[in-house]
């Protein structure tokens, strides 16, 4: 097992340069203001007070965490039953519906985001509307193939047992189906949540500028003014929410597995 | 006792393709019924209508008189032990136990009076609150049969649930199960391809084979009395001879006649006899009924498996010419080649290879380095007639030997009342070939290219026997007699005596031990 674990060292090695040191640097630019260099370095919170004393940051940060919650509700909403009945059909049908789900992101997200600039130009919808169809329709595979695969691997013979000991259909379902499949749940809620909250392109693509999102202000700081203290600072702020929310549903499905 | 459940002619199929071809099946109050069979018999497609998974294509059963066509699975007062358990993964050993009671809505108080009693008659006692992954094998069956059993139900099914079990484990739970069900008191129904675990446990035994039933019996009697030849090999290990019923109480096989107690079939008739190898005493020669010798020993554990030949097989005897030594040096290519005279098949003549003559003649070369050396040529021109041909071997250097190849007319030893053809042909080695061969019988079949068939349909037959009178260690030149020889008739006996191999014996057995099985409806 020693010699095994030796193998690792080249992955450390890249975690550390390419994950690692890049998280470093956002809290050292975060803590810190423009024009420091390494001699006159000094700790700061002036970053986050300008966050918080402004109240046109908090709401961005608010219309995300909106946002991205009601395209994570919505993409359940679609996914599960979709997951399911994928999961009721035979083998070979099921390869060819997770074919056609994954098919569309074969192509760029970018791309796939321009069409639906186009189709959503001439209707009168509101931004956050045009916004919310546009996040959906990217992240809801993410949702079915991660519900999908908890469902499949699920022991056909529970459902038989369910049955056999009085339950019907429906009590099958809500006492066996549903909590076996939470862990594929929370998978994908996460993994539809997190680039949610975190998407630039989307409001900027389907917003009409107008729309402006936590990861367009990042973008802006970073990119546009050239900021990288503050726009530091609100990822900073960005990640702790999203630790925080992750701990959330990680807490949840223990609590379910608990029963 | 009255009919509990009746089937009758069921009929299943599967697009098409026919799993069950119409069973009718009485079971009766309390019985302990085993549904024994190979897989693919059919045994847990019908196990599987009875539970409600499955519609039966055809025919009706009926539960306490009422048909329970179209009833669904969770309406039936029938449960299911499964085959891998099927135990709820989110859930503790209680709440397992509770499931099927909570869903019909019975008060808390109630379910945990019953769910701790099926506890203790499992003997899982303060296990409530574990979690069933972390159970070993043995105990997540005691929660399955806890959970289908708290229901009460009338008929409880099991779906081969010994089957993961380690083989203590299953003799101590088939015991339990069986103490069980004499305990509650209601009907079992299980499945299994294990005949041992069959004759332990069941009231009843149904045998199926494709789809149809094979005999329906208590344990003794489907052991004692098979109605045919699957059921009685599938059964346990036994005597199988084919015979012929000469009159009412006279059976004959091997040019002798029995003594039998079974009648009503029609004079000469060609039936199957089975002898139970238990039922077969091995006794002082002259002494019993049938005289053989001892081929075979083998420990069981329990008790001695001895093979003991009664008629002997079809036999050959051919001629080992050992030769000198006759490698051929090449100095100039530092070279030894070696290759034997051989006598073949005037039949084998038109067919030959040279791969064939090389491997025949077991020619080869090798250099001063012990290193093989590839032949590259070989020269003959064997005719196709009896008479004696020179083949040489020749490698890229030069280095080259001539033998004779002597082709003869096939002489064919062939048995009509076996119905046994065998041929082998006399052969030549060196003292060196025999001392270095690894697997002797082996090779000396091959040598001497030995073969039998069955007369009737062309068939091959295994050379059995290869017996030899010389020390292959300490040979020497001169002529050997090898016997090549087919399985005569042979029986298999049980019995707690061990015997040495080739002791003379004398086998008896009794009139009754002699079961007589009608040849229609076997395969």
């Amino acid at each position: 097992m020693k010699s095994f674990a030796r193998l690792a060292y080249p992955y450390m090695f890249w975690i550390s340069i390419f994950i690692v040191l890049p998280m470093l640097m956002i809290v050292f630019y975060a803590f810190s203001t423009q024009g420091n260099d390494v001699l006159t370095l000094q700790f700061t919170l002036d970053n986050f007070k300008r966050f918080f004393s402004d109240p046109i940051f908090p709401m961005v940060l608010y219309r995300s965490l909106k946002i991205a919650f009601m395209t994570t509700i919505i993409c359940l909403a679609i996914g599960y039953p979709c997951a399911y009945l994928i999961a009721q059909m035979k083998e070979k049908d099921q390869t060819m519906m997770i074919l056609l789900i994954t098919l569309p992101m074969w192509i760029n997200m970018l791309v796939r985001t321009y069409a639906w600039r186009g189709i959503l130009m001439s209707t009168d919808l509101s931004s956050e509307i045009k916004v919310l169809i546009g996040m959906v329709y990217n992240f809801l595979p993410f949702m079915i193939i991660q519900i999908y695969t908890s469902l499949a691997k699920m022991d056909k013979s529970l459902l038989f047992a369910a049955h056999d000991l009085g339950a019907n259909k429906i009590k099958t379902f809500l006492r066996i189906t549903l909590p076996l499949s939470i862990p594929g749940v929370i998978a994908g809620i996460t993994l539809v949540f997190l680039p949610a909250v975190s998407s630039f392109f989307i409001p900027i693509l389907l917003g009409g500028g107008e729309y402006v999102l936590i990861g367009n202000l990042i973008e802006n700081y970073f990119v546009a003014s050239g900021d990288w203290n503050f726009g530091s600072a609100i990822s900073l702020i960005m990640a702790v929410l999203i630790m925080a929310s992750m701990f959330l549903t990680k807490k949840l499905d223990y609590g379910n597995k608990e029963g | 006792m009255k009919k509990f459940i009746q089937i009758k002619n069921i009929v299943k199929d599967f697009d098409g393709q026919i799993v069950l071809k119409g069973i009718n099946l009485d079971i009766y109050e309390n019985e302990f019924v085993t549904l024994l069979g190979p897989s693919g018999c059919g045994k847990t497609t019908l196990l599987r209508i009875l539970a409600g998974f499955l519609q039966q294509s055809d025919g009706q059963i009926f539960l306490d008189g009422k048909d329970l066509t179209g009833v669904e699975a969770y309406k039936r007062d029938i449960n299911t032990v499964f085959q891998k358990y099927a135990l709820f993964p989110h859930m503790n050993v209680y709440e397992n136990i509770a499931f099927g009671l909570k869903i019909k809505k019975i008060s808390k108080d109630v379910i945990e009076q019953k769910v701790n009693r099926m506890l203790s008659l499992v003997n899982l006692d303060g296990y409530a609150k574990r979690n069933v992954t972390m159970l070993s094998g043995g105990q997540q069956q005691r929660v399955a049969i806890a959970r289908a059993l708290v229901n009460e139900p009338e008929v409880l099914l099991l779906d081969e649930p010994l089957g993961a079990l380690d083989s203590k484990l299953r003799k101590e739970m088939q015991l339990e199960l069986k103490k069980i069900q004499q305990e509650v008191g209601i009907t079992f129904i299980f499945v299994t391809h294990d005949q041992e675990e069959a004759l332990t446990m069941s009231d009843k035994i149904v045998v199926m084979k494709d789809g149809e039933i094979q005999q329906i019996g208590s344990p003794t009697d489907i052991y004692n009395e098979p109605e045919n030849e699957f059921v009685a090999r599938f059964i346990g290990e036994s005597n199988i001879i084919d015979g012929l019923m000469v009159e009412d109480y006279k059976v004959m096989f091997d040019d002798k006649v029995y003594d039998s107690v079974d009648y009503g079939f029609k004079p000469n008739e060609n039936v199957d006899i089975v002898i139970r190898p238990e039922d077969i005493d091995i006794k002082e020669p002259n002494t019993g009924v049938l005289n053989g010798i001892v081929k075979s020993v083998l420990f069981k554990g329990v008790h001695y498996e001895i093979v003991v030949e009664t008629v002997s097989g079809t036999s050959k005897t051919v001629k080992m010419h050992i030769l000198k030594n006759h490698d051929r040096y090449n100095e100039s290519a530092k070279q030894k080649i070696s290759a034997n005279d051989f006598t073949m098949d005037l039949e084998d003549v038109a067919n030959i290879t040279d791969a064939e003559i090389i491997a025949r003649a077991n020619a080869q070369a090798w250099d001063d380095k012990d290193e093989y050396v590839s032949l590259t040529k070989i020269e003959y021109d064997i005719l196709n007639q009896s008479g004696k041909y020179a083949v040489t071997f020749k490698t890229s250097e030069n280095t080259s030997i001539t033998v004779t190849i002597s082709v003869v007319e096939p002489k064919y030893v062939e048995d009509d009342k076996q119905g046994v053809g065998i041929t082998a042909f006399d052969f030549y080695k060196t003292a060196d070939e025999i001392k270095e061969s690894m697997m002797l019988s082996t090779d000396l079949k091959m040598w001497a290219n030995a073969s039998a068939w069955d007369l009737e349909d062309d068939s091959n037959i295994e050379i059995h026997d290869v017996v030899y009178d010389f020390d292959a260690e300490n040979i020497s030149e001169g002529e050997f007699d090898i016997t090549f020889a087919t399985k005569g008739r042979v029986f298999k006996i049980h019995t707690t005596d061990a015997k040495l191999e080739n002791q003379k014996v004398s086998l008896d057995f009794s009139a009754e031990d002699i079961h007589i099985m009608s040849k229609f409806g076997s395969y």
